[in-house]
């Protein structure tokens, strides 16, 4: 006999239709999409209109002036010097932190006492704020009483201006971001360390292979996935410097700190030139996504699955 | 294997076997402390050197060559930075904004990750790359007209919300596509047997949620947290942009005009940085765990 | 010359956990001896140990005679095959197998040859260009294996290779294995949980429990001489039925009931048959122990009768009162649950083993009528 599956005496369409999945799925995600479409979308969209328009965030007129603003932005020699500035920069501070963090996360990837407590210590730059490090660093490396200049003077090297010198401001801001960014990094390759099983190790071991043949062989290759995602995560980081630069050199001396961000930051909320800024925003977005499409790409070629 | 590898205290290491090498003498203790401790100072010294001066008066910061140790600690630097600025308002706003801004996500993201890990809608599919999208895209296209937003909020519905309220801090952050992406891959992994069972039941689907799905899901809420808190205490340049007003800083942006007023008077803004950094350090140290979980698992899944 | 000498060999872990305590073991050169016992027995600390995985406590090692205890894994001249594969992920299966030959400097074209040739040898030589994520669980493990041939070792060490694949393919590996040394008489020490493999694939067999040897012999040695109740009751599938009895005037007593066997001396003493050995009989006569039918298991070629025997009334310290005995029988057997039956004890195939150590006494007593 046939089962029969007992109704609700109160069962209407009404009611099938409040219960049913596409209703409770559209109530579920309407406070995220609201939110998200607020002010995640509906912003692409009006900065891309900026682009177009000129405008000072104050006075609502705000007239057309079609790729103007583009165009404003190729000619521009403080521009083209932020791009420069933020190449090097990347240049440097994404191998620099992956370097750093691969040894770290090398040495500390053992069983020995105390090594929650070297680890919480690689770890624990993660926690320090933008502006904490950048007033950190700006003593640690002042011309007259910093730690790193009387270190120099010791040895016999005269006193370094750092921050306050036009050509080394940028290399220290890049030391000083590889330091905060120490603790990511570190996590991340740890984390892939440890995913390397024992036996490889051992089989390894048992093939012949020294400890330091080991790790360039068998470990270093088996990164390549956690390789993959800091080089991404760290460029578009890169590409968007900011917080640090204006904790310590507020795009100087002489420009020479003044990162694609910066500019931007200055001429959209220090100069109120929003739709030039916009347009720039958009210009460093696109680099982005392009940066990125390319490292994705490469890495199909070298990441091995495991 | 079928037994574990029981731990030794020292020297047994996946990557240093045991037996590579016989050394030649043996240390009481295994030479990789040689290499760590050195290295941990190394990236700790920063840090204690802001400590060091926090506690020293300005005669001895500003000596060449520098003094390692205070003669008598001069903890008269933290009240007089105390006094020198609102911390106590920096503070509250922080806490304020990062608590708001957690729940927000929270609540928010679980019911979003929910809808899209269980629930077949129309539109799904597109709706979630659409959401996602927006992780492309960096904040400084958004921020001009999240300010303009935000702007119109203040001016429209409600001052809190609007410009030089710390409203405005939490509004545009009140959801995040990343907690929505993170939460919805964890909830795909708690078996469905376990809800269908509870639907069979009686149990709505928001009841499911809530009964069954978010218990489970603690390790994972957690680990959001410790990253949505992270972001959220230290965001800088969203503050700078929005808050003018001393009374309604974050301590970021109250750091930063605290550093403007005092430049060069080191040791007191070594103590401002001190008791700015604080309250992370400990939140950290205390949830280290899903600190590590929260970059490990975006790291390692891409 | 590649024996594999144990001698006294310990190792204790922090917090007096011995996991082996003063193993004793020599393999001769091209023998095939296995490991067999439970988890935690040892087995695979033993292996660890003699790969240079692990260090002993105390204790020597020697490989071709030579003590290895100081040597890194590397310089043992031994090949393993885990239980997980272990193979590279990232290289194929080519490069795995060519690892070790390149880690010993090899030439080029010595490695190709032999990596070839191994190849042929287990059939994986389409499989060369592949990597690990590629294959299917059987051919890793002909890979696995692969990479400790091609390296040509003093001694092959394998540990459980055979347990993460499913049952028909277990078999066939088996098979494959036993040839394989047939052909290539190398030293080998296998480790495995599985009795069965054991006793199959042994050339000797070291029964190990608790990081001791229990006996170590060949399967025919293990199987009809165990050295005590945890070998008698640990090798045989059902394995040996063992029940407390006591013997009284030279008389041993099962539950009361006594059974016409003379056995010497007198006291609480363990008894094992083999549930093959004991026969079944409908009605239980005097000589017999009785017993009641719990349940029946038909398997086609014989039928296993899970009997209850009544121990009581023996004063034996913790005796319960029923112990389960299980009897195998001709197919067609027909038994109802609750049957009572006869089981009769032949006494040739009757073991005795001290109540208290397990030990076994001499394994055949005396028995008249």
């Amino acid at each position: 006999m046939p089962a029969r599956v007992a109704t609700s005496p109160r069962s209407s369409v009404l009611g099938r239709i409040i219960r049913s999945d596409n209703v409770s799925g559209w109530a579920l995600v309407s406070p995220g999409v609201v939110l998200i479409g607020i002010f995640g979308l509906l912003p692409v969209l009006m900065s891309l209109q900026l682009s177009f328009q000129k405008s000072d965030l104050l006075t609502p007129e705000t007239p057309w002036v079609g790729l103007e603003n583009y165009r404003k932005l190729a000619d521009d020699p403080v521009f083209v010097e932020a791009i420069k500035h933020t190449i090097i920069y990347t240049a440097l501070f994404v191998p620099g932190t992956m370097l750093v963090g691969l040894l770290v996360a090398a040495a500390m990837n053992r069983s020995l006492r105390f090594m929650s407590v070297y680890r919480t210590a690689a770890y624990i730059t993660m926690a320090v704020s933008t502006i904490s490090q950048g007033i950190i660093f700006l003593w640690l490396t002042d011309r007259d009483y910093g730690l790193v200049n009387a270190g120099l003077r010791a040895v016999g090297i005269p006193s370094q201006s750092f921050l306050a010198s036009p050509s080394q401001a940028l290399f220290v801001i890049v030391a000083m971001t590889i330091w905060g960014w120490t603790g990511f990094s570190v996590i991340v390759y740890l984390a892939a360390l440890q995913g390397v099983p024992a036996e490889l190790h051992e089989a390894a071991a048992i093939d012949g292979a020294s400890a330091f043949t080991r790790f360039r062989t068998i470990t270093v290759p088996l990164l390549g996935p956690a390789n993959l995602f800091l080089l991404v995560w760290l460029t578009i980081n890169a590409l968007q410097l900011f917080d640090e630069v204006y904790a310590t050199t507020r795009g100087g001396p002489l420009r020479a700190t003044t990162v694609i961000v910066y500019y931007l930051w200055d001429r959209a909320f220090v100069h109120f030139d929003a739709g030039y800024a916009a347009a720039m925003a958009y210009a460093l977005f696109v680099v982005i996504l392009v940066i990125t499409a390319i490292q994705f790409r490469l890495a199909r070629k070298h990441v091995h699955s495991s | 294997m079928t037994t574990t590898e029981l731990p030794d205290t020292e020297g047994a290491a996946p990557q240093t076997l045991s037996t590579d090498r016989r050394p030649r003498f043996r240390l009481p203790f295994s030479p990789w402390h040689l290499v760590l401790i050195p290295l941990t100072f190394l990236l700790i010294v920063p840090l204690l050197w802001m400590l060091i001066t926090s506690l020293e008066t300005e005669g001895e910061a500003n000596r060449f060559p520098p003094v390692l140790l205070p003669e008598r600690p001069r903890f008269a630097n933290y009240s007089e930075a105390w006094a020198a600025a609102p911390f106590g308002h920096f503070f509250v706003n922080s806490a304020l904004v990062t608590l708001v801004v957690l729940a927000s996500n929270l609540i928010v993201c679980s019911l979003a990750g929910y809808a899209f890990a269980r629930i077949r809608f129309l539109g799904r599919g597109a709706l979630f790359v659409t959401l996602m999208a927006t992780l492309m895209v960096p904040f400084q296209v958004t921020m001009i007209p999240v300010f303009l937003i935000v702007k119109w909020f203040g001016d429209n519905v409600w001052a809190g919300l609007g410009i030089d309220h710390i409203g405005a801090l939490m509004l545009p952050n009140l959801a995040t596509a990343f907690g929505i992406f993170f939460l919805r891959q964890f909830f795909q992994t708690v078996p469905v047997e376990l809800e269908e069972a509870a639907r069979v039941d009686g149990t709505s689907r928001l009841g499911v949620l809530f009964k069954i799905v978010l218990p489970l899901s603690l390790p994972a809420m957690s680990t959001l947290a410790a990253l949505t808190v992270l972001t959220s205490w230290n965001d800088f340049l969203w503050p700078l942009i929005v808050i003018t007003s001393q009374d309604q800083m974050t301590i970021p942006l109250g750091l930063s005009y605290f550093q403007g007023a005092h430049r060069v008077k080191w040791p007191l803004l070594m103590a401002a940085n001190v008791m700015s950094l604080l309250p992370m350090l400990l939140v950290f140290v205390g949830a280290q765990r899903y600190f590590v979980q929260s970059v490990a698992s975006t790291g390692l899944k891409g | 010359m590649a024996e594999v000498e144990f001698r006294d060999v310990t190792r204790q872990f922090p917090g007096n956990i011995v996991a082996l305590k003063g193993l004793n073991l020599t393999v001769a050169d091209g023998e095939f001896l296995i490991l067999v016992g439970p988890s935690g027995c040892g087995k695979s600390t033993a292996l660890r140990l003699l790969a240079g995985l692990d260090k002993p406590t105390s204790g020597e090692i020697r490989i071709g005679g030579t003590v290895v205890n100081g040597l890194a894994p590397g310089q043992r001249d031994i090949a393993m095959v885990f239980q997980n594969y272990a193979l590279y992920p990232h290289m194929t299966v080519y490069r795995n197998l060519a690892y070790g030959l390149r880690q010993r400097r090899t030439p080029r074209a010595e490695i190709e040859r032999r990596v070839r040739e191994t190849a042929e040898l287990l059939q994986i030589g389409e499989l060369l260009d592949r990597k690990p994520g590629q294959l299917s669980g059987g051919q890793r493990q002909r890979v696995a294996m692969g990479r400790a041939l091609v390296r040509k070792p003093q001694a092959f060490l394998l540990d459980e290779p055979l347990s993460n694949l499913d049952a028909k393919l277990r078999n066939q590996v088996r098979g494959d294995l036993k040839r394989l040394h047939r052909e290539l008489p190398v030293t080998s020490i296998y480790v495995t949980h599985d009795q069965v493999e054991a006793m199959t694939l042994g050339d000797r067999l070291c029964v190990m429990s608790n990081g001791e040897v229990q006996q170590i012999g060949t399967t025919d040695d293990i199987y009809n001489n165990p050295a005590n109740t945890f070998v008698a009751a640990f090798m045989g599938s059902p394995p040996m039925n063992l029940v407390p009895a006591v013997i009284r005037s030279g008389i041993l007593h099962i539950g009361g009931e006594a059974v016409t066997m003379v056995a010497s001396p007198d006291g609480p003493v363990t008894v094992g048959v083999r549930p093959e050995h004991l026969q079944l009989h409908s009605t239980c006569a005097d000589g017999m122990v009785p017993a009641r039918v719990d349940f029946v298991e038909p398997l086609g070629s014989h039928v296993l009768v899970t009997a209850l025997v009544d121990v009581r009334g023996d004063d034996l310290p913790g005796a319960s009162a029923e112990t389960r005995v299980i009897v195998q029988a001709p197919a067609g057997t027909e038994l109802a649950s609750g049957n009572r039956i006869g089981l009769a004890m032949p006494p040739e195939r009757t073991y005795f083993f001290d109540a208290e150590t397990g030990d076994v006494r001499r394994s055949r007593e005396r028995i008249s009528l």
